[in-house]
């Protein structure tokens, strides 16, 4: 799954350069609701932004399909496929921690 | 328009902010209100576009927030925990107006300020929250809520009705009266009605919370009345429209209220009204008969008026609850939009999330979700996403709950005010 996920991603490095705000994918304003930047550190909510994309795509996927127990999580990946959860995990990845 | 995408794109990937201009040099937005969506809408188009003239009207100094304001009333929380200041939207290059938007020219394209100042803009995002309709209950108007608070803007009114809650004796009767949809924070009266109960139960145990409701069913209903029945067994007793619950009429001398079937003198009583967009929306010409704020779903422009985007609990976002968290994703959707159509560019179709945590009590969280798209001119739920949480908790999900809607609020007052 994830050999043929990787070289994908990587695609998708290459061709949005580098990230700007105005370029987030479709979805991905709505997290920074919840999951903030490492200023805010008293969370109980995981910081996103920085972490590996594939790392990202894992979890998301273990959301979606239920692997991964979670609160809202499992209900919001499921509103999301495969090439749209990808787009976002690029975005975050390339975002200041 | 192809090649200036282009353009836009190669200037962004080298660092450098891409020119906006308009026929007055800069080009400026105006947002009309402070809250959740106009302040995120604010920070938000200023990040993207540092180039961009943002002005913010908004005629409080201090912010008071909605959310979480039912723990106040429980006295989990005091009203300064509520507070938040605009001394990080200026620090983010925001210029901020401290008065209130009186007048829209949508042809003119300008805002009368109740300075007497007028502002042109390019584009305008309203964002004006809710306004109470006096009087469409009858006997209800702003003396009366002196009287029975609706604590439904938080402030003063949260603050009073904490008072009268705190002085009333113990066996004194709550009531509670809800409105029909759609009105801000559809499973508010529920939450408040929840830590009302939890703060009766500790300090004045004899006394009940009478819940009279204009709907037969709720948001979240299946979880709360579990909650209840758990924690708070006899205490709330929730009345519903087919049973009589709709509040016709008040009386604030008396503090009674009346239904179809009977009337009912309270100790306490607290009457959220009915409500509709914030007023300025409609001397804009953006609301329409409803009273509420018709927009398209990408990015939230009015359909009533051009270049005037409203956002948040004013608008009609579908199927999109009129929640806090939904009004700051609103925001920063219509930033990029705003962004793009400045730039001449499409903006791209959204997708937007919609999150909600109630607290039934002070460690016991529940929550629902949503997924939103553009479908058939409104933002419509993705099929398969969202839901509430699973009626069967385990492994301490409440809890945990409750943990994460406090780090929720910590997180969206810090990207919302900075």
């Amino acid at each position: 799954m994830h050999r043929a996920l990787l070289p994908g991603l990587a695609s998708m490095i290459l061709l949005a350069g580098p990230a700007t705000a105005a370029d987030a994918p479709p979805g991905a304003s709505s997290c920074t609701g919840c999951h903030a930047p490492k200023t805010v550190s008293d969370t109980v909510i995981p910081h996103i932004a920085g972490r590996k994309a594939e790392d990202i795509v894992t979890v998301m996927r273990a959301y979606r399909s239920g692997a991964w127990p979670s609160s809202v999580m499992g209900r919001i990946a499921k509103g999301f496929d495969d090439h749209q959860t990808e787009a976002i995990a690029v975005w975050f990845a390339a975002q200041p921690e | 328009m192809a090649t200036r995408r282009h353009f836009l794109k190669l200037t962004a990937a080298a660092g450098l902010a891409p020119a906006v201009v308009s026929a007055q040099g800069k080009a400026r937005v105006v947002v009309i209100g402070g809250g959740f969506g106009g302040a995120t809408a604010a920070r938000a188009l200023k990040a993207l576009q540092p180039a961009l003239d943002v002005v913010l009207v908004e005629p409080n100094p201090v912010y008071t927030s909605c959310p979480f304001s039912n723990s106040v009333l429980a006295n989990l929380r005091e009203i300064d925990q509520q507070q938040f200041r605009y001394d990080g939207i200026k620090g983010a290059g925001v210029t901020v107006a401290e008065t209130s938007a009186t007048a829209v020219d949508a042809g003119a394209k300008t805002v009368t300020l109740a300075d007497g100042n007028k502002l042109a803009y390019d584009r305008l995002v309203m964002s004006p929250g809710i306004d109470f309709a006096w009087n469409a209950l009858p006997g209800y108007d702003e003396a009366a809520a002196e009287k029975m608070p609706h604590a439904w803007k938080a402030g003063a009114q949260t603050v009073l009705l904490r008072r009268q809650l705190q002085a009333m004796d113990d066996g004194g009767l709550v009531v509670l009266s809800a409105p029909a949809n759609p009105f801000r924070c559809p499973p508010g009266p529920y939450e408040r009605a929840s830590l009302i109960a939890y703060w009766l139960k500790i300090w004045k145990p004899k006394s009940k919370l009478l819940l009279l409701d204009s709907k037969d069913a709720f948001s979240k209903q299946r979880l709360f009345q579990n909650g209840w029945a758990e924690l708070y067994p006899g205490m709330i007793e929730w009345v519903p429209l087919s049973q009589g619950g709709k509040v016709t009429s008040v009386d604030p001398a008396t503090l009674t209220l009346t239904t179809e079937f009977a009337t009912h003198k309270a100790a306490v009583a607290n009457v959220i009204p009915p409500q509709k967009a914030g007023a300025i929306a409609a001397q804009a010409g953006v609301a329409d008969r409803t009273g509420w704020c018709p927009v398209e779903p990408v990015a939230f422009e009015s359909t009533l008026r051009p270049n005037i985007h409203v956002l948040g609990d004013a608008a009609i976002m579908g199927g999109m609850p009129k929640s806090a968290f939904a009004a700051n994703a609103q925001a920063k959707v219509c930033a990029a939009a705003i962004v793009s159509l400045l730039a001449g560019a499409r903006p791209q179709d959204p997708i937007v999330i919609n999150t909600c945590y109630s607290l039934v009590a002070a460690d016991y969280g529940i929550s629902i979700a949503g997924v939103y798209r553009p479908d058939k001119g409104q933002l419509t739920d993705i099929p398969g996403a969202g839901g509430t949480s699973p009626l069967d908790a385990v492994g301490g999900l409440r809890g945990q709950e409750a943990l994460y809607a406090a780090s929720w609020f910590r997180t969206i007052t810090a990207e919302t005010f900075g």
